[in-house]
């Protein structure tokens, strides 16, 4: 009957810092804003695809996991609810998958994840729509 | 014009933010090499700065045109414009100060850019 998802979102949402985060005037615009441009960044470093900047990749994804966390925090029930917030998920899922498997075909790996990627753009544009 | 209650907004958006993940990110790249980072070279990527640029200025001009006055009007638009010109300026005027000036502003200009590009949403009056 209980669904562990959608209990951990209700739990947030019962959260102090849900409540911080979401009557703050400059929160979410500033955490957002930083996740817009760590896109930027790990955009740049996954399409040059050289090891050198492995870690690059790294502070780009970590920087895009925290502020993307906070966003979620900000408004958990309404992102568990979104149909966009379920496909960008599973969309990042999908490329967590392709990218730690040991690559077979890298070039087609490459391909998928890219597509991917557009994916997880659109339907995070998406989730502020619905 | 319709378009902002549309599926049409949205995509066109993502597509923008598509574009920036492309252009900004190879620049970015770029200036971080040149001032002396021990990073390869995006230059075998210009396809992608080129395209990502061509994207982000097309899709920006269709979402002004989808709704003039409300662009006209926001405060984080209107702070944008004139840091996007002079992030521009940084790939050809502004070189003449030297790479490594160029490089830098480049750096915090479309910082800027993208910080202002998101607060449009934030100031609707």
């Amino acid at each position: 009957m209980s669904n562990p998802l959608f209990e951990f979102a209700r739990w947030l949402q019962d959260t102090s810092l849900r409540l911080d985060l979401s009557q703050s005037t400059w929160a979410v615009p500033i955490i957002g804003a930083i996740h817009v441009l760590a896109i930027a960044w790990f955009g740049g470093s996954v399409l040059v695809n050289d090891v050198r900047l492995r870690r690059f990749r790294w502070i780009g994804i970590s920087i895009l996991i925290f502020t993307g966390a906070l966003l979620f925090w900000s408004q958990p029930l309404r992102l568990y609810y979104s149909e966009f917030f379920r496909a960008k998920m599973l969309f990042l899922l999908l490329i967590a998958v392709i990218t730690l498997l040991p690559a077979r075909h890298a070039r087609l790996a490459m391909a998928v994840s890219l597509a991917l990627w557009a994916g997880v753009i659109l339907a995070s544009r998406g989730i502020a729509y619905r | 014009m319709p378009l902002e209650n549309s599926w049409i907004f949205p995509v066109v958006e993502s597509i923008h933010v598509i574009g920036l993940a492309a252009f900004v990110g190879t620049v970015v790249l770029e200036d971080l090499r040149t001032l002396g980072l021990n990073i390869p070279g995006t230059r075998h990527l210009k396809a992608w700065t080129i395209a990502g640029l061509a994207a982000i200025l097309l899709t920006g001009v269709v979402m002004f045109l989808s709704d003039p006055t409300r662009y006209r009007h926001n405060p984080a638009f209107r702070l944008k414009i004139p840091l996007l010109v002079l992030a521009l300026a940084t790939q050809g005027p502004l070189r003449r100060f030297g790479p490594r000036v160029a490089a830098v502003l480049s750096l915090i200009l479309w910082t800027c850019v993208v910080l202002a590009a998101r607060a449009i949403a934030d100031f609707d009056v």
